[in-house]
């Protein structure tokens, strides 16, 4: 079948009435379930599942993804306005996002959000249509070596998420691969600071974290002093972007794009580097890096064009060989078996309108979502002219109902007090919080692919030269470092010149 | 006072340097492993020491160069209560139920703002209480004993 | 909205006046039964359990509702379940686990034989020895003159501690007492990405896990490890055939009750379990995943009680003979 018949095939499944109706309803309870403080995508789709167990398959599964992409845009809207992400790409948006929101430009910073996800969606399902399955065979070239090399290069070039002291960001960083620690030993099977607590071998819970060092901290720290400063946010100037948001968005959404397609495929880890990615390539090529931290709107629109094309094409493994690259795709797979369907490579060939019903439904969804959300940006944008003395005691409980909700772990809730505080001394002392929940989700995958390439090569760390995509990433990393000392020492001699006069 | 250092780089250098220190210590009871089969202390004990290090960093640094801006209150009473309630909750969701914990929690974490009184403290922990109360359990169906078995006769 | 109502009136109900009603066993059951999976969402146990409760649930009149209790190889969600009220209304879905536990964990705050009531078994996953495509051997005897001269040259993926592929692993490395090199992973499904990949040799894993791959030939299959061949997979011989002898292992799924159940709800979940996994649907959906619901005789308190003691003994063996611990 050619790819034009493909995609026929696939609209005239995804633009039945009745699955375009559970497509919609798909996206709205993603989005509100997915806005709750406390739940990201993930729990999100994990407590909606169980809708779609009584519908056929296609609807089944349209209505999932749907879900998937709603989660993800509730998600971004909860770390916008209250600055609480649920997910680690949702840390980088609160990062400007929140800022914006509280310099009154809310609106404008979930117009860019909403309007990058969609552009960026639109591609990605293109790629995913036009090109899955060698894409697919290209990532598996991926192994442990490359994933190690991959991670470090990430971390080195997302030193640029701070924009105080690099120093500090470098401890966060560091501190946040320790945390990430904790928990079972997947080799050894040893526990390893959990205080004997077997609540603790599976890892602090992500949200709880981020829930602690984002949302509590925020709350604490606004609440320092209430009688002088005006807490929360301020009064909204305007909801919809201005030409010259317009213009500074364009190329920041198209290379988010581009970073993000590419880092979805890699079914190893890619997805959670492509906000962050995103983010550190926009400050690096902005003309005025000093505004990232302070409310930059390219801080927005490029990192969540990338989560959403890499959400997007972290389908292509799912898709087309089976294989899950992240929880909520394990979640799919689990939605696919119940339908009757068995991922694998066989999709593609034995059930077509299935296939590419979903990835025209994705389209459908992707556009579903911007037309409710932008009418929806006027309504949340109202929420927050609740009064702060209402509103903190709201994120609070929801935050601890939420978390508990997913795990029923109430160690989850002991541990959002405990990076509460922790994080609310490091912020009050001039560290970022963002840099230690990239930290927290990498330092297990750090961990994890060091030791197997070590194993697989028996001990030889040449392997990460002697692999030429590892290498490739390594030389990507050494440069990237170079890069970022290279101002600096010219700066340094600059100044040394100067005192010679 | 007249620290000649900023406090704000020797206190977070210093917290680096506890949790650094911490994670090296206790990784130091685990097996470390050889280059081809490494221990699950190996990874702890290399970043716990290199986070040291970056705390000492952080903190020579401000050696010298004293805060610019004063530091701002502490809010005690915020602190107290809102951590207070969350472990609260986390204490109590099992035992005394979903209704009660909401209610308390809502109402202690609303009185840790100044501009809270006891009314305006009692109508958001009730309002709050009912929100939840058909967000979670009514509309996303969690499964939690409304009043526990603590309360139970 | 039915579904609301009756959440609405399960959690009133579990909060006051209905207590004292519950334990009445001729009426059960009167509220929703919960199910605990001890593993996250969409995984191969959870999907089981999802499959047999919605039968379960036409069967009992009532809603059956799965909850997801992960954590700890599966030891957090079961002992929730062993300190719930022994009402009928908290159950477990636990599979070959629940029989290695002891074995792995030094201090486990449930006794799997004191602990529970057992209702019945549900079913038993075969498991497939698989490599990747390319790799040399041509059938299962090459295989084994293969691992026993390359031995620790072969490196062979397993799910992580205490999964059913390293359970297995330990079996076929005893059975050729030879060694080969373990490269764990989290889960099955990075796993089967680096074995697609031929970044690693062999795996062994359940049917549920590997099926689609062998039929796409993604992966290579040597042998099942059950009796006699499977229907999914014709081809793939069985450890007997190709000369290993006393080799049989399928990943064991069984449902229990915390201990001092009324033996009146045990009966009653047992013919209803009895009935969900003669449901057709059911039937199909567990052949469509490689496997098959266990008769009508297995599905009893007697059969998972003795299939649980003999296997606890098995795996303590096996266990401490491979010298792994998960603490």
């Amino acid at each position: 079948m050619d790819l034009f018949s493909s995609i026929s095939l696939g609209f005239s499944v995804a633009l039945d009435p009745f699955n375009i109706l559970y497509c919609f309803v798909g996206v709205l309870l993603g989005t509100l379930v997915g806005v709750l403080p406390g739940i990201g995508p993930t729990a999100t789709i994990a407590m909606l599942l169980p809708i779609t167990f009584s519908l056929n398959a296609e609807t089944a599964l349209i209505m999932l993804a749907g879900i998937y992409y709603g989660a993800q845009y509730g998600g971004s809207t909860t770390a916008i306005l209250i600055n609480l992400p649920g997910e680690s790409s949702a840390a980088v948006t609160a990062i400007d996002g929140y800022q914006m929101a509280r310099q009154g430009r809310a609106g404008p910073a979930l117009a860019a959000a909403a309007i990058g996800s969609f552009f960026a969606g639109s591609v990605a399902t293109f790629l995913l249509a036009a090109f899955a399955p060698p894409l697919a065979r290209a990532a598996l070239n991926f192994g442990a070596p490359e994933y190690f090399s991959l991670i470090v290069l990430g971390l080195l070039v997302s030193i640029a998420l701070a924009h105080g002291s690099i120093l500090k960001a470098l401890g966060m960083i560091v501190l946040g691969l320790l945390l990430g620690m904790v928990g079972q030993d997947i080799y050894t099977g040893t526990p390893r600071f959990t205080f004997g607590l077997r609540e603790l071998f599976g890892g602090l819970n992500f949200v709880a974290v981020a829930v602690g060092v984002f949302g509590v901290a925020e709350i604490l720290r606004n609440l320092e002093n209430e009688h002088e400063r005006e807490v929360g946010v301020k009064a909204v100037k305007n909801l919809w972007l201005t030409r010259d948001d317009i213009r500074r968005i364009i190329m920041p959404v198209l290379r988010g794009t581009g970073l993000g397609s590419i880092l979805g495929i890699l079914p190893g880890g890619g997805h959670i580097l492509s906000a962050f990615a995103s983010y550190s390539a926009e400050k690096r090529l902005s003309k005025n890096p000093e505004e990232f931290g302070k409310g930059a709107i390219e801080g927005v629109a490029g990192p969540e064009s990338a989560n959403n094309a890499a959400a997007q094409t972290s389908f292509i493994p799912l898709m087309t060989l089976g294989i899950p690259a992240h929880p909520v795709m394990a979640l799919m797979i689990g939605a696919f078996i119940l339908q009757g369907i068995t991922p694998g490579p066989n999709v593609i060939n034995e059930q077509p309108a299935l296939f590419w019903g979903i990835i025209a439904s994705m389209w459908i969804g992707n556009l579903l979502l911007v037309i409710l959300n932008l009418p929806l940006v006027g309504l949340w944008v109202k929420m927050l002219s609740i009064p702060y003395r209402v509103l903190f005691p709201a994120i609070v409980l929801f935050a601890c109902i939420g978390t508990f909700s997913i795990n029923q772990n109430v160690y989850d809730i002991y541990a959002i007090a405990f990076f509460g505080i922790v994080g609310y001394l490091l912020i009050r002392f001039g560290c970022e919080p963002a840099p230690l929940l990239l930290g927290f989700v990498l330092g297990p995958l750090l961990e994890e692919h060091l030791r197997r390439a070590m194993i697989i090569s028996r001990g030889d760390p040449m392997i990460f030269i002697e692999r030429p995509i590892s290498a490739t990433l390594l030389a990507m990393a050494l440069a990237a470092v170079i890069v970022a000392v290279l101002p600096s020492i010219r700066r340094k001699r600059a100044e040394v010149f100067v005192e010679e006069d | 006072m007249a620290l000649n250092a900023s406090k704000n780089d020797l206190a977070s250098g210093a917290i680096f340097v506890a949790f650094g220190a911490y994670f090296a210590l206790e990784a130091m009871r685990y097996e470390f492993g050889t280059p081809f089969r490494m221990g699950p202390g190996f990874m702890p004990i290399v970043l716990g020491g290199i986070l040291v290090a970056l705390g000492i960093a952080v903190a020579a640094k401000g050696i010298g160069k004293p805060d610019e801006e004063a530091a701002p209150p502490w809010p005690w009473r915020g602190i107290a209560l809102v951590l207070g309630t969350v472990l609260f909750f986390a204490a109590t969701i099992r035992g005394l139920g979903f209704i009660p914990v909401v209610l308390i929690s809502g109402f202690v974490t609303a009185m840790s703002s100044v501009k809270n009184n006891l009314v305006s403290a009692l109508i958001i922990s009730v309002g709050l209480c009912v929100l939840c109360l058909l967000i979670f359990v009514v509309g996303l169906g969690m499964i939690v004993p409304l009043v526990g078995p603590w309360l139970r006769f | 909205m039915k579904t609301i109502l009756k959440t609405l009136a399960f959690g009133l109900a579990a909060g006051s006046s209905l207590v004292s009603v519950a334990a009445m066993a001729q009426d059960y059951p009167t509220q929703p039964v919960t199910i605990v999976v001890p593993f996250s969402a969409g995984g191969p146990t959870d999907t089981v359990t999802r499959l047999v409760a919605a039968a379960m649930s036409e069967e009992l009149g009532q809603q059956v509702v799965v909850q997801n209790v992960g954590g700890a190889g599966g030891t957090l969600g079961a002992g929730q379940v062993a300190a719930a009220p022994n009402d009928g209304y908290t159950l477990l879905l636990h599979h070959i686990g629940m029989s290695t536990a002891p074995a792995l964990y030094a201090s486990l705050p449930y006794a799997p034989m004191e602990d529970f009531a057992p209702i019945g078994l549900v079913t038993e996953v075969p498991m497939t020895i698989v490599a990747r495509k390319d790799f040399e051997p041509a059938s299962l005897e090459d295989l084994i003159a293969y691992i026993k001269e390359n031995g620790e040259n072969i490196t062979y993926a397993n799910a992580g501690i205490g999964a059913a592929s390293q359970l297995c692993g330990m079996l076929f490395m005893d059975a050729l007492d030879t060694k080969m090199t373990e490269v764990p992973y989290q889960g099955t499904g990075p796993a089967m990405t680096d074995l697609l990949g031929g970044q690693i040799d062999m795996m062994c894993d359940q049917t549920t896990n590997t099926t689609s791959q062998i039929q796409a030939g993604e992966i290579k299959a040597y042998a099942v490890t059950t009796p006699s061949r499977i229907a999914v997979l014709p081809d793939v011989p069985t450890m007997a055939e190709g000369g290993v002898e006393n080799f049989e292992l399928a990943i064991w799924h069984g449902l229990y009750a915390p201990a001092g159940t009324d033996p009146a709800i045990i009966d009653r979940l047992s013919q209803a379990l009895q009935a969900a996994l003669a449901d057709e649907t059911v039937g199909n959906s567990f052949a469509e995943l490689g496997t098959y619901p266990v008769p009508a005789d297995l599905a009893t308190p007697a059969a998972l009680a003795e299939k649980l003691e003999g296997q606890i003994g098995l795996w303590a063996e096996v266990i401490a003979a491979a010298g792994v611990s998960a603490q």
